[in-house]
């Protein structure tokens, strides 16, 4: 078993891992609702990406840019229409009205984009060697943007004004009011945060993976995976969690094949819900 | 009684249909009535005890894996369909233990990973699965089918209403209402949950089967749909969860809207699907029953309404 | 002196590193109506909840009719006949009021439960809320619909988490009321609350706990004279 190349190959994965499961917690962590539409936003993310990039003839940094502001709109657009109005009330109907907006995203993707893969093999192509083995340019610099999204967003959250009153509102809802948050505002901002990283790790994932419609509950259901393990609400565990699950998908799927790669996150999964359910590194989660 | 008129009505019609349906509404039918049966038994652990389960699914592919295999090793494909339904029960009883501890929406993610999970081992263990080929089997007669389904729709419905009327419904209900407090006033709640959610998996088993007997096929891709398990809890959504008579109205009014624009628009009508989904949540989240039941429509059976004749009974005799 | 019923025995619980309650011993005699006071933080919930099963004791026992009920689930120690009412209304909302009597009725049949449920709405005075779904009740009638189902099972002891709280004077006597006539039929009452005024009116004999120990221990009077009290309350 070629150990160190798979676990180059898993750690670059998890930098996308990464990515997508600390927006998904953090909107669970101020809105109390898992978003089933997270993934969706991801592929969307991709299939913009290739439009702009392969169709329009706009180089890749532009949809680095672009791409992430579109899937902010979005996200901001979803809050308004639909999040704002359930996420105080059951759970049910909140997990309900998220799947359902998956639904929607998918099928409109199909509609717009059809439901074939498409990729962006001339992007970023060629390899750099490292550590001994040859990386493909396109995964070095999707880990890297990836991780520095994703520890960039952590250290917004814990230096800035606005980073501050999210967490406030995660934490404890009930003070944040008394001290005059707008829960409103950072509401609308926190699903736009997540949406947008949703949508950077579409982006980022564009020239390495073919995307298509369906990449979301292909691909961005891991991101649920993650967070279990790693612990809901928790950013520091979703970061650790990933780069472990990314890691653990690349050897059972060398070991088992590609398909048992990915059934072998959602074992991990089911196991830490049984055995340890607040997750490897969380808090509470028994809710 | 004006439900029960109807019912006998509704059961005659179906009974007779055969006689005259092309194969092309016996198909629509077919359909329609594995919906249903499925809408019925998410209603039992999804609706009465308000677990919302995103896994039903991995127990119709279960059962569709289950039949065709037992088929293939010769056995009848009416027993193929009831080893099916045990066999999910089977399964549920061991997942139930487990998974139920979970509350809310760790329920629903992992019995969502359980059904992924489900997916992938049909796909990986080819040499008993045939893998993403899948597994052919002899058409059954889609008469029989219609009959057999039929039966277990009418089942559904008669256990549904029945269970309506009792006190293990009533029980199932303070579950999903606040299960610490039912448990603080002597609900089993565990044995309950644990109990229901083995029931509403044989069901699903079953179909499962006899959904490959129909098709003749079975695939990794088919049998663990999401989309399966999206229109179902759309129909009960829509019909109105924990009640006797919504997964029938919502799963009539879906596989309208499906026969209508699935065959043509299929990313159109799973879009639809979605919306419609969006609007119950917003503005009918009890449902089309629920909401018909409370503005006290006549033609609406009221809701567990035994007890209340009871307590009218019980007060009219205690007059002097 | 008959056995008591309900026994708490230096009964220790911590969160973390907070102690919660440190050694608290109560009894509770049969027909009786014993009351437990303390300023917020005092522990009293937290030994309200290890009585009624829904929190574990760390040390110490609980015993009800000599049998320990230390490690029992709420659902049994409710089926061996000890209802209770909650501090914030737990109606099932969704279920009408005679249907959250008649749910949890084990071991009745249906129409002896809905004969029961009706002569508990005939005793409360609230006959009227029959068919009217739980969540639309207000405050006070959640209060006394609770009190209804909590007596469903015919319990010998029932446990009420601050019955008085956050409701009008009006109401509240009403309920002193009826709590009296229960007990004029036998029941026993074990409640928590900071009502001072009621809890001295009715209780036959009070415990006052603060900082997670029993500080006094009396009737009303006995109480009402005790310096350390006087020092932890008034």
């Amino acid at each position: 078993m070629p150990v160190a190349e798979l676990l180059i190959a898993g750690i670059l994965l998890g930098g996308l891992y990464a990515l997508m499961a600390c927006g998904l917690n953090l909107v669970f962590g101020v809105m109390k609702v898992i978003n089933f539409a997270h993934g969706d936003l991801m592929a969307v993310g991709a299939l913009t990406t290739v439009s702009l990039v392969a169709g329009l003839k706009f180089p890749y940094f532009v949809a680095l840019v672009a791409v992430p502001l579109l899937c902010a709109l979005i996200g901001l657009f979803m809050q308004w229409l639909v999040i704002r109005r359930i996420s105080d009330g059951p759970m049910i109907m909140s997990l309900l009205a998220t799947f359902a907006l998956s639904t929607i995203l998918v099928n409109v993707a199909i509609l717009l984009w059809g439901g074939a893969p498409r990729g962006l093999p001339t992007v970023l192509s060629g390899s750099v060697a490292m550590l001994g083995q040859d990386i493909p340019l396109s995964r070095l610099v999707s880990f890297a943007v990836a991780m520095a999204a994703t520890l960039g967003v952590w250290w917004f959250l814990q230096s800035t004004r606005i980073g501050k009153s999210i967490r406030s509102v995660s934490q404890a809802p009930e003070l944040a009011v008394i001290s005059g948050i707008s829960i409103d505002r950072v509401r609308y901002i926190t699903f736009a945060l997540g949406a947008a990283m949703a949508g950077l790790a579409g982006v980022l994932l564009a020239p390495t993976f073919a995307s298509d419609p369906n990449l979301g509950a292909r691909f961005g259901i891991k991101a649920f995976a993650v967070i279990i393990v790693g612990g809901m609400g928790s950013y520091p565990g979703a970061m650790l969690a990933a780069l472990f699950m990314g890691v653990l998908e690349v050897f059972a799927g060398y070991a088992y094949g590609q398909v048992f790669g990915s059934a072998t996150v959602f074992l991990a999964m089911l196991v830490v819900l049984v055995v340890r359910p607040r997750g490897l590194f969380g808090i509470g989660a028994r809710a | 009684m004006r439900a029960g008129i109807l019912l006998a009505i509704g059961v005659g019609l179906a009974a007779v249909l055969p006689l005259f349906a092309g194969s092309y509404a016996m198909s629509f039918m077919v359909n329609t009535f594995m919906f249903v049966a499925l809408a019925y038994s998410w209603n039992l652990i999804g609706g009465y005890a308000g677990y919302t389960h995103f896994g039903q699914v991995a127990f119709f592919g279960l059962g569709a894996y289950v039949g065709a295999l037992s088929i293939a090793a010769g056995v009848h494909w009416i027993l193929a369909a009831l080893a099916s339904g045990l066999a999910a029960s089977l399964c549920a009883v061991v997942l139930g233990g487990v998974m139920l501890r979970l509350k809310g929406p760790f329920f629903a993610i992992g019995m969502f990973g359980i059904a992924r999970v489900f997916e992938s081992l049909a796909m990986g263990l080819d040499n008993i699965t045939q893998g993403g080929t899948g597994l052919y089997l002899a058409v059954v007669n889609l008469k029989h089918i219609y009959y057999v389904l039929g039966g277990i729709v009418l089942a559904m419905i008669l256990i549904t209403w029945r269970l309506d009327n009792s006190r293990l419904g009533l029980q199932l209900l303070s579950i999903r209402e606040d299960e610490t407090a039912a448990a603080a006033l002597g609900v089993r709640t565990t044995l309950l949950k644990v109990g229901t959610f083995v029931a509403s998996a044989f069901v699903p088993g079953v179909v499962g089967a006899l959904y490959g007997c129909y098709l003749g096929f079975v695939d990794p891709t088919n049998a663990f749909a999401p989309q399966t398990e999206l229109t179902v809890i759309a129909m009960v959504l829509l019909g109105g969860m924990g009640t006797v008579f919504g997964p029938l109205v919502g799963a009539g009014l879906m596989s309208g809207v499906n026969e209508i624009l699935w065959a043509r628009f299929p990313q159109v009508y799973l879009a639809i699907v979605g919306v419609i989904i969006l609007i119950a949540v917003l503005y009918m989240p009890r449902g089309i029953v629920n909401f018909a039941q409370r503005r006290g429509w006549r033609w609406v059976p009221v809701a567990r309404g035994h007890l209340r004749r009871m307590a009218d009974r019980a007060k009219g005799s205690a007059k002097p | 002196m008959t056995q008591p019923i309900l026994v708490v025995e230096n009964v220790g619980k911590s969160f973390g590193g907070r102690v919660a309650l440190d050694g608290a011993s109560l009894e509770v005699a049969p027909g009786s109506i014993t009351g437990v006071i303390g300023p917020n933080g005092s522990g009293k919930s937290t030994l309200f909840n290890i009585v009624a099963g829904t929190l574990r004791s760390d040390t110490g026992r609980v015993a009800f009719d000599g049998r320990d009920i230390s490690r029992s689930t709420p659902a049994e120690i409710c089926r061996l006949g000890v209802g209770r009412t909650f501090q914030i209304s737990r109606l099932f909302a969704e279920l009408t009021v005679l249907e959250n009597l008649v749910a949890i009725a084990h071991g009745k049949s249906d129409i002896e439960a809905v004969e029961r449920a009706l002569g508990l709405l005939e005793f409360l005075e609230i006959t009227q809320l029959r068919d009217k779904w739980g969540a639309e009740l207000s405050y006070g009638q959640r209060k006394l619909v609770e009190i209804a189902r909590a007596l469903m099972l015919q319990p010998r002891v029932m446990l009420l988490d601050e019955p008085f709280a956050g409701i009008n004077p009006r109401l509240q006597n009403r309920i002193v009321d009826r709590l009296q006539a229960l007990r004029a039929q036998g029941l026993t009452l074990f409640f928590i609350d900071h009502e001072m005024r009621i809890v001295l009116e009715i209780c036959d004999d009070l415990y006052v706990l603060a900082e997670g120990k029993v500080i006094a221990h009396g009737d009303a009077a006995a109480i009402r004279a005790d310096e350390q009290v006087k020092q932890a309350y008034f």
